[in-house]
C-alpha cells in the first residue's frame, strides 16, 4: 500500500479545517491540522507534509510568513493560501516570490482543489 | 451768451493802477490847479488894479490939461492988462475949444468978480464976491492954483473948480493982479468910465472924492443922481488904506463878495475905483479849474477804461488757465479752452499747465487702465474662486463618496471575509455529504435536491459578496488602448445571450481609440446587458441593441438598448444609487458599479426609457 500524501491544514477556523480535512481526506490524503502560525510550523516541521494549505490571515501571523518560513527548509512542499478577501495584483505577486505555489478564496470548488493539489503533487513526483 | 467775467485778478490790478498812478497824478493835479488858479486871480486883482491906476492917471491929466489952459491964458499979455474986452474974447475962444469948460470968472485983485462968462449964463449976469474963497485965497496965495470946489451944476453934472492966479510978469517979483476962474464939468470922465467898463458889463468903476462925492461913475444912472455918493461900506475901506493903490476881496452886508482895486490920483486925492463881483472876477479861473477837472474826469474815465482792458488782457490767459484747469478738475481732458501760450510768466504757466495736463491725462488714463483691469482681474478672480469652489465641492462631494465607499468597502471586507469562511464551511460540508451520498446506495432524490438547493445558494451568497466587494474595492485603474468596435465585438462573441434574446449591433465604422481599463468597463457593460437581458424574460424575450456613434470630436457614444417594459419615471433617478434595487434579488449595485466606472473614466453615463417601448442607456466616453 502507497503513502497517503500528507497534507496539513493552519486555520483558526476549526469548522473550515476540519471540514476541509475531511471532505480532503475522502479524496485520499493525510490531514493534519493546525489552528495558528507557531503551531503551524511545529506541526510542518514533524510531520513534513507534501502539502500545506493555510489562511492568510491567521491570530498571530500572517500566512505569508509561514509560507517563507516553510519554503526555507523544503523547496518541494506545495504551499496553497486560503483568503477570504479580494487579493490586489501585488499580494498575489508577494504571495508567489515569497513561494507560494496556488491561491484559493473561500468558498472553495472543492472537486477542482482536490485535482490542483493531485495534478502538483503527481509534477513533484515525476521531477523527484 | 455766457456774460464774460473779468475776474477778481483784472480788478485787483486796476486797483493797483488806480492807487499807484492816478493817486499821486490827482493830488498834483490838484495842487496845479488850485495853485494856477490863485496865480489867475492874483493876476485878475493885479490887472484891475492897473486899470485902476490907469484911470487915476487919466482924471490926473484931465483935471491938468484945464489947469494949464488957464494958466496960459492968464499969462497972455492982453489978459494981464485986466482989460475986460480982450479978456472976455479969450473966454469964449476957451468955451468954444473945451466944451466941458461951463463956466469962466475972472476976479480982480481983491477977489471980487470982474468978469463972467458960461454956456448957460444970461445976459449981465451977476457979480460975485469970492475975496473969502478958497478958490480966490489958495489961487492969490504962493500955491498959486487951486482945484476943488466939488459941486453939482444945476444939480446934476458934478464940477471941479479951478484958478490960477494972473501974474504981471513986469513986475519984479511977479505980482498977482486977479484970478482965473473956471468951473468944469466932470461929465466927460463918466462917458470915458462907461466905455472903459461898458454897462452890459459886471465891472463898474468910480471916482469919489476922499469925503465920498462921486466924481465919475461907469453907470450913469448913478453920477446923475443928485446926491451921489460912494457907498459909505466901501469908502471907509478905501481911505482907510495907507497905500495910494491896492485891492481885494470886499465882502458886503449882503454876503456877497466883491473883487475891489483902487488907485489915488497924484494930487488930487481923489481915489479911482474898480469893482466887479468876485465870480465875475473869478470867472476864468474858475473855468479854468472846471476845464481842468473835466480834463482830470476824462483823464480817469480813460485810465479806468485802459486798465480795464489792459487788466483784461494780461488776465485772459489766466483766466483761460483758470477755466481750463476748472474742466480739467472735472475730469475733461478733451475740448479745453485754447490756452494760449504769450512769452512771458504767464506762459510759462500756461507751458507749465500743459505739460500737467498731459501727466495728468496720461496718470489718469493708466489709473482707468489699471482700474479696468483690476476689474477684469476680480471678475476673474471671482470666476476662479466659483469655479475652485465648485470643484471643491466637487472634489467635496467625492471625498464624501469616496469615504462612504472606502467606509463600506472596509465594512463588506469585513463582512466579506467573515460570511465567507462560514460559507466555506457549508460548502465543504455539503461536499462531504454528497460526495458520502453518492458512494452508498441510490439517495433520497429530495435529499440530493435539497442538496443542489444548498449548492445554489452558496453560489448566490457568493455573488453577492463578490458584487458588493467588487463595488467597494478601492482599485487603481489599470487603462489601456483599445479599438472600441473590436473590443465590444470580442466582448459580445463571449456573452452568453440566451436563445429569446435577438442582438443587434450598429457600430460606428469611425471605430475610435479608448483609452479604458478594460476589466471594469467590460463589467459595466456586461451588468447594462444583464439588466437587459433581465427585463425581458420567455418567453416573450426581446432584443438588446448595442449601437456607437461619434457625437462630436473626442467623444465616443455607447447605447445599450432593450425592448422590455421600461422605467417609470419616478424610479428613473434613483436607479444609479448603490443598493437600490426593483429586483426580488439583487444588491441594487450593479447601475451603481457602471456610474462608478464610468465617472472614474471622465465619462457621462445617462438613460432614456419609455414604458412599454424599453430602456437606452448611454455612455459617454472621451476618445484618445
Amino acid at each position: 500500500m502507497t503513502k497517503l500524501p500528507k497534507l496539513l491544514i493552519i486555520d483558526d477556523d476549526a469548522h473550515l479545517r476540519e471540514s476541509l480535512a475531511e471532505v480532503l481526506e475522502l479524496d485520499g490524503f493525510e490531514c493534519h491540522q493546525a489552528g495558528a502560525a507557531k503551531e503551524g510550523i511545529a506541526a510542518a516541521q514533524k510531520l513534513e507534509p507534501e502539502v500545506v494549505i493555510m489562511d492568510i490571515q491567521l491570530p498571530d501571523s500572517s500566512g505569508f510568513q509561514i509560507c517563507q518560513e516553510l519554503r526555507k527548509r523544503s523547496k518541494t512542499v506545495i504551499l496553497i493560501m486560503m483568503t477570504g478577501r479580494f487579493l490586489s495584483s501585488e499580494e498575489k505577486k508577494q504571495g508567489f516570490e515569497l513561494g507560494a505555489d496556488e491561491y484559493i478564496t473561500k468558498p472553495f470548488d472543492l472537486a477542482e482543489l482536490s485535482a490542483r493539489i493531485k495534478q502538483l503533487l503527481s509534477r513533484n513526483a515525476s521531477k523527484g | 451768451m455766457p456774460t464774460k467775467r473779468r475776474g477778481k485778478l483784472a480788478y485787483k490790478i486796476l486797483f493797483g493802477f488806480l492807487v499807484t498812478s492816478l493817486a499821486p497824478m490827482g493830488l498834483v493835479g490838484w495842487h496845479l490847479i488850485n495853485i494856477s488858479q490863485a496865480s489867475l486871480r492874483k493876476e485878475t486883482l493885479a490887472m484891475q488894479e492897473s486899470l485902476a491906476v490907469g484911470f487915476a492917471d487919466t482924471v490926473q491929466k484931465y483935471v491938468t490939461t484945464f489947469k494949464n489952459v488957464l494958466t496960459e491964458t492968464s499969462s497972455l499979455d492982453d489978459f494981464v492988462s485986466m482989460n475986460p474986452i480982450k479978456q472976455q474974447q479969450s473966454l469964449n475962444r476957451i468955451l468954444q475949444i473945451h466944451l466941458a469948460v461951463l463956466e469962466l470968472s475972472v476976479l480982480n485983485e481983491k477977489g471980487v468978480e470982474t468978469l463972467r462968462v458960461g454956456r448957460f449964463l444970461g445976459p449981465n449976469p451977476e457979480m460975485r464976491d469970492f475975496s473969502k474963497e478958497d478958490l480966490y485965497q489958495t489961487a492969490i496965495g504962493p500955491r498959486g492954483q487951486y482945484i476943488g470946489r466939488l459941486e453939482r451944476f444945476q444939480g446934476l453934472y458934478p464940477t471941479v473948480t479951478v484958478s490960477v492966479p494972473i501974474l504981471d510978469p513986469r513986475a519984479q517979483p511977479p505980482h498977482p493982479v486977479g484970478v482965473l476962474a473956471a468951473r468944469i464939468s466932470l461929465n466927460p470922465l463918466s462917458t470915458m468910465l462907461a466905455m472903459e467898463f461898458p454897462s452890459t458889463g459886471k465891472s463898474q468903476a468910480a471916482v469919489v472924492a476922499s469925503d465920498g462925492f462921486m466924481i465919475a461913475h461907469s453907470d450913469p444912472k448913478e453920477i446923475y443922481k443928485p446926491d451921489a455918493r460912494m457907498p459909505d461900506e466901501v469908502l471907509k475901506v478905501v481911505t482907510t488904506q495907507s497905500n495910494d493903490r491896492g485891492g481885494g476881496e470886499l465882502p458886503l452886508p449882503d454876503g456877497r463878495k466883491l473883487l475891489a482895486a483902487f488907485a489915488e490920483t497924484r494930487d488930487l486925492s481923489w481915489i479911482v475905483y474898480v469893482q466887479q463881483p468876485v465870480e465875475v472876477a473869478y470867472q476864468s479861473s474858475d473855468e479854468m479849474k472846471s476845464q481842468i477837472m473835466k480834463v482830470l474826469v476824462w483823464v480817469v474815465l480813460a485810465t479806468v477804461l485802459l486798465s480795464l482792458i489792459v487788466a483784461g488782457h494780461i488776465t485772459a490767459p489766466i483766466r483761460m488757465l483758470r477755466d481750463a484747469a476748472d474742466r480739467l478738475g472735472k475730469g475733461q481732458f478733451e475740448d479745453l479752452p485754447e490756452v494760449v501760450t504769450t512769452n512771458d510768466e504767464i506762459g510759462d504757466l500756461a507751458q507749465t499747465f500743459l505739460g500737467m495736463r498731459e501727466s495728468l491725462k496720461e496718470k489718469t488714463g493708466e489709473l482707468i487702465h489699471a482700474k479696468q483691469e483690476l476689474e477684469k482681474f476680480t471678475k476673474f478672480l471671482e470666476k476662479r474662486v466659483d469655479a475652485r469652489t465648485r470643484e471643491l465641492k466637487a472634489a467635496q462631494d467625492e471625498l464624501i463618496k469616496k469615504e462612504r465607499l472606502a467606509a463600506i468597502g472596509q465594512m463588506a471586507a469585513v463582512v466579506g471575509h467573515e460570511i465567507r469562511n462560514p460559507l466555506a464551511v457549508i460548502n465543504n460540508s455539503i461536499y462531504f455529504i454528497k460526495t458520502k451520498l453518492s458512494t452508498g446506495q441510490e439517495p433520497d432524490p429530495k435529499i440530493a435536491k435539497h442538496i443542489k438547493i444548498i449548492e445554489s445558494e452558496i453560489q448566490q451568497a457568493n455573488g453577492i459578496i463578490n458584487e458588493i466587494l467588487t463595488y467597494s474595492r478601492q482599485r487603481e485603474l489599470k487603462p489601456e488602448l483599445v479599438k472600441l468596435n473590436h473590443w465590444l465585438e470580442e466582448l459580445l462573441s463571449v456573452y452568453p445571450f440566451p436563445p429569446h434574446i435577438e442582438l443587434v449591433k450598429l457600430l460606428d465604422p469611425a471605430d475610435p481609440t479608448l483609452s479604458i481599463d478594460a476589466t471594469e468597463m467590460q463589467q459595466s457593460i456586461r451588468n447594462l446587458i444583464g439588466n437587459g437581458i433581465e427585463v425581458m424574460p420567455p418567453p416573450k424575450g426581446g432584443k438588446i441593441t448595442i449601437r456607437t456613434r461619434v457625437p462630436e470630436p473626442g467623444w465616443v457614444q455607447i447605447d445599450i438598448g432593450d425592448s422590455g417594459a421600461g422605467i417609470p419615471p419616478d424610479v428613473l433617478d434613483k436607479i444609479f444609487a448603490p443598493f437600490f434595487t426593483t429586483k426580488a434579488r439583487g444588491t441594487g449595485l450593479g447601475l451603481a458599479v457602471v456610474r462608478k466606472v464610468i465617472d472614474r473614466h471622465k465619462g457621462r453615463v445617462d438613460v432614456e426609457s419609455q414604458v412599454g417601448v424599453g430602456t437606452t442607456f448611454k455612455l459617454f466616453l472621451p476618445t484618445v
